[in-house]
């Protein structure tokens, strides 16, 4: 520092000393800004960035699961109980549930999967080999296997159906819960 | 119609704290070394910013701890990085910190009137380390599970109260739930409360005496001792005489701190993309071949823990840094010399060369012992170049897929016996001419032959020198038993 400021208990507002200390201070300035800018932004990025990831555009899930190895194992007219490990992701914690799902296929080419919960009021329905129906015990509800359709007692709706693809020759299916009770499909 | 800065003035002066604060004078003649101090402000403040958003992402407890952390790392956009600047951040803050004091006490600026601010941040030093301590666990993998087991048995060797303060630390007699809840409130309740608090005071206290300006301006005419009662008279006239011939804090200070503060963020980030923070497998409290090891600065105590016997140890681990924590208080109570410049300090010259160099060499001992065990996982020895150079090529030609070493490797072929004690079965020279030519040895091996050229005899000889130190568990008490028989040479060689 060559040149004081020229009034030392005056802070200079805009009023210029001389040239000299002027293009200093300037200069001392900017480079602050400067420095005090990359700090800022090279912490602030990261943490802003974390801050709103849940907010970002995820990619979507992959939540088919996969319910048979191979298709040839499904016997073909005949509806088969499949139990399987679903697992809920919330943030870090994982949740297990076991599920089921009802395969049927007709020609061993196109697959229906029904949600294994009896839409009245969810218990487990079963396959009644003598009715060729499916049958649930708690309340005497009858479903078609074909369609899923209602043929007798109080479920509101037919069953559920799910969507099924086929990889590699194994069965995948989207599974999904459904509101129980009401006659329309809504996702619980 | 006033402008908002005068309509604000008006009401809270803000030209009276631009003026007390901003525009103060300060002696001139400000090292890059006097930025120190506001760089570890720099770096708190990024640990504060950080560690905010690290806490959105963090469960603290056993079940969920390291899941969540994983979970930052993988999941959350730039979340590695941010948890990569916050652990160097943390290496950062006790090199900062340490660097702080030396240089403080380089300059004899500890003395008076400072020697408050001089025990607030020896305060802030343990803190600091707090912070390092209860942070290290919080990811819960097994470093961090192992390092604090150890770190709060040292605790537990202390006389007397021993029992109680590893209770104490650990919130029951286990290391667990309670230990984890623990230190994540310490970590991110008290101790950025207390550091705040006793920065502000450190800070309150530089604004209020000024920065110790050079050594040279305070030594010129000063009584022999700072008690002397002529000291203070005499210290405040050269006080303000350094100051009257000095410049305004800002900008011609702060440009300075605010530079080295960016640099630092800077490493700070690149060090966490290249390196990030590291995680470990999640804890096993069943693992017992882990080998424990603390944050880096806690490694010269770890280290000469290594270097006292048994009956030593709670003296030591206990002794030791009470002793370095009492004479850091006292330093400006009994060191009452006017003289500040370091060249006309022997004893202090001669208490930070013995203190640094001894830390230096005892991170140095464990670091080197570290990486030497590291080279030969499967026989715990340290190996010289020529055996490493030897153990690449083993690693290189694939041996260990068909050969196993305690047990890593192998399985491919299963009739390639395991090589982990083959240095108490063959010798030297057996393993040569067997490595060059198997089929000498039996017709039927399916061993194949890694004479010229495949591998020279150079390398050859470096991968014998490896094998032969292959000798199991404890090995080196065990007595080889060479079971080396030769094939019949080649009869073209007979004579």
């Amino acid at each position: 520092m060559d040149e004081s400021s020229p009034t030392p208990t005056t802070p200079p507002e805009e009023e210029a000393p001389d040239a000299g200390t002027i293009d200093r201070r300037g200069f001392l300035h900017k480079v602050s800004t400067v420095s005090a800018g990359i700090t800022a932004l090279a912490v602030g990025i990261p943490a802003a960035a974390a801050f709103v990831s849940p907010a970002l555009p995820q990619k979507p899930l992959d939540d088919w699961i996969k319910v048979a190895d191979d298709v040839a194992l499904l016997d073909v007219g005949e509806p088969v109980r499949v139990n399987f490990v679903k697992t809920d992701q919330d943030a870090w914690i994982e949740t297990r549930t076991l599920n089921s799902v009802w395969l049927f296929t007709e020609d061993g080419e196109k697959f229906k999967a029904y949600n294994a919960k009896c839409t009245h009021l969810g218990c487990s329905y079963v396959h009644d080999k003598e009715k060729k129906a499916f049958f649930c015990p708690c309340h005497r509800g009858q479903f078609d296997i074909k369609t899923g359709k209602v043929l007798d007692g109080p479920p509101p709706r037919g069953l559920d159906e799910l969507q099924v693809e086929i990889r590699d020759s194994a069965v995948y299916v989207k599974y999904r819960d459904f509101r129980l009770g009401i006659a329309e499909q809504v996702v619980a | 119609m006033p402008t908002p800065f005068k309509w604000l003035d008006e009401r809270v002066d803000l030209v009276g704290v631009r003026r007390a604060l901003l525009d103060r004078k300060m002696p001139g003649g400000l090292t890059w070394w006097h930025t120190l101090g506001s760089a570890t402000l720099t770096v708190f403040a990024v640990q504060v910013v950080t560690g905010i958003i690290l806490a959105m992402y963090y469960s603290p407890s056993p079940d969920h701890a390291y899941d969540s952390i994983r979970y930052l790392q993988d999941q959350v956009v730039s979340g590695s990085v941010l948890r990569g600047i916050h652990h160097w951040g943390a290496s950062a803050m006790v090199v900062l910190v340490v660097a702080h004091m030396i240089r403080v006490f380089v300059m004899g600026a500890y003395k008076y009137p400072r020697e408050i601010n001089w025990l607030l941040g020896v305060v802030l030093l343990f803190i600091v380390l707090g912070f390092g301590f209860t942070g290290y666990l919080l990811p819960w993998d097994q470093k961090a599970y192992w390092a604090t087991q150890v770190g709060t048995n040292i605790a537990g060797t202390t006389p007397l109260i021993g029992g109680v303060l590893v209770k104490l630390l650990r919130g029951g007699s286990q290391l667990g739930a309670a230990t984890l809840a623990r230190f994540f409130a310490l970590h991110v309740l008290l101790l950025p409360f207390m550091l705040f608090i006793v920065v502000l005071m450190h800070l309150a206290i530089v604004v209020r005496q000024g920065i110790a300006p050079r050594t040279k301006a305070l030594e010129e005419d000063a009584p022999v001792h700072t008690s002397d009662a002529a000291y203070p008279a005499f210290y405040k006239k050269a006080y303000d005489r350094s100051k009257g011939a000095g410049v305004p804090f800002w900008p011609d200070i702060t440009t300075k701190d605010v530079v080295v503060g960016a640099v630092i963020v800077l490493l700070l980030l690149q060090l966490a993309r290249s390196f990030g923070a590291g995680l470990e497998p999640p804890a096993d409290p069943t693992d017992s071949t882990y080998v424990p090891r603390p944050e880096w600065y806690f490694l010269p105590f770890f280290q000469l823990l290594k270097l006292v016997p048994g009956s030593m140890e709670s003296a030591v681990a206990v002794g030791i840094p009470t002793v370095l924590v009492a004479l850091m208080l006292l330093l400006p109570f009994f060191d009452r010399k006017s003289t500040r410049s370091f060249r006309k300090r022997p004893v202090a010259r001669v208490a930070l060369m013995v203190l640094g160099g001894s830390c230096v060499l005892l991170i140095g001992a464990s670091m080197s012992e570290d990486s030497a065990a590291a080279v030969t996982p499967e026989t715990g020895r340290p190996l010289t170049s020529v055996q490493r150079a030897g153990r690449a090529l083993y690693a290189a030609q694939g041996c260990g897929s068909c050969h196993a070493i305690g047990g890593k490797g192998g399985g491919s072929k299963e009739d390639a016996p395991p090589l982990t004690e083959i240095g108490l079965k063959h010798s030297g020279a057996w393993i040569h001419s067997f490595l060059e030519n198997p089929l000498r040895f039996h017709a039927q091996t399916k061993m194949p032959s890694f004479g010229p050229p495949t591998l020279s005899h150079q390398e050859i000889e470096e991968m014998t020198r490896y094998l032969v130190t292959l000798r199991g568990p404890n090995g080196d008490l065990r007595k080889p038993e060479f079971v080396d028989t030769f094939p019949e040479p080649p009869k073209t060689k007979e004579k």
